[in-house]
């Protein structure tokens, strides 16, 4: 999987996407889409609002790439337009009307159960879906993305100390979720300090 | 710690990726052409809002203004010059009115009809007011009083209506 502050955008590209270049804009969507939908997917669960999210950031690009100063690549700039979209939608009355849903057994965005599943990324995956909302998206952010703790803080209006406590019990959960065997096996500590 | 979190970095950013939707941009596109028109519609909405609420605002206390006036100057007519029956029953009216409930939100057609009417006082009180310095005073008071008290009659013939649903 290719994170997205990875990916290596040509300096001419920028510079285009910057003066407004459609063209260069587009080219900027086709090198990030992936890696940000994917980074969607995972902080908010289902599909058709991780697209939607994923078409607001980039209108949020086209609108306000004039505002854009280089100070950090442009992909880190795109995604940290989309992780406040992503937690606004996390923090939104709808967000929270459709929880119950997710919870449904039977819903659509169902992951496969324990005994079904063929690898341990399988596992992982489910796990991590089973996660509340802001505990996953910590959980992604810091693990994955890169972000600090203070980052988290700030992207979700609370402090620092929110974000690891709720990374420490996001990876217990985890843990628990994969069983016993898998943190045996591997000798990690049951929460992190 | 950081061997943990190392290791869970390792786990999650191995997962496999997702792909973007295809047809993406154009998505985006349209997304954008959608916000741009939202935007458009929204500024004439706006504007309209305000307008309309600048109106409703400015007719009330047009009408307000206008009912103050016409109570002053009912206050000033000189009511020795007409009859005790017609200043009773004009009084009766005035009295009838004051205890019917004023509505802030009337129907267009009811709105309409009772501004013509406290239009057609307010000319009445006006005459009422200079009538003293007209060579037959007594007599055109009277007829301006009967003529206030069929207006006034109308008046609480409508807002009656209206306060009980029927106009």
């Amino acid at each position: 999987m290719t994170r997205i502050c990875e990916i290596a955008i040509p300096p001419e590209t920028v510079a285009a996407a910057q003066a407004g270049d459609q063209a260069a804009i587009e080219a900027v969507y086709h090198a990030t889409a992936s890696p940000l939908y994917t980074l969607l997917r995972r902080l908010v669960r289902r599909p058709a609002i991780a697209e939607e999210l994923l078409q607001e950031t980039f209108v949020d690009v086209l609108e306000h790439i004039g505002a854009y100063e280089g100070r950090c690549p442009l992909p880190a700039w795109i995604r940290a337009l989309a992780v406040n979209r992503a937690l606004m939608y996390l923090r939104s009355p709808w967000h929270r009307s459709l929880e119950w849903l997710d919870k449904d057994p039977g819903g659509a965005d169902r992951l496969p159960a324990p005994e079904r599943e063929a690898s341990y990324e399988a596992g992982l995956e489910r796990a991590l879906m089973t996660l509340p909302a802001i505990a996953r998206a910590v959980v992604w952010l810091h693990d994955v993305e890169g972000y600090t703790h203070a980052e988290i803080g700030l992207a979700l209006g609370r402090t620092p100390s929110f974000s690891k406590s709720q990374l420490a019990r996001a990876h217990a959960r985890l843990r628990t979720e994969l069983g016993d065997a898998a943190a045996a096996t591997e000798g990690l500590p049951c929460t992190p300090t | 710690m950081h061997a943990d979190l190392n290791e869970w970095s390792g786990r999650l950013s191995a997962l496999a990726g997702f792909d973007a939707p295809a047809g993406g941009w154009v998505a985006v596109q349209a997304a954008r052409r959608q916000r741009e028109s939202r935007a458009s519609r929204a500024l004439p909405i706006a504007v309209a809002a305000a307008v309309a609420a600048l109106a409703a605002g400015l007719g009330w206390w047009l009408q307000d203004t206008q009912r103050e006036l016409a109570l002053a100057a009912t206050q000033e007519i000189p009511v020795a010059l007409a009859s005790a029956a017609v200043r009773d029953e004009n009084a009766r009216l005035e009295e009838l009115l004051a205890t019917l409930p004023e509505r802030q939100v009337m129907r267009g057609r009811t709105a309409f009809t009772v501004a013509e009417l406290e239009d057609r006082l307010a000319l009445l009180d006006d005459r009422l007011s200079r009538v003293t310095l007209e060579p037959n005073a007594p007599e055109r008071a009277e007829r301006l009083w009967r003529q206030r008290v069929d207006v006034m009659n109308s008046l609480v013939h409508v807002r009656y209506a209206d306060a009980i649903g029927t106009y």
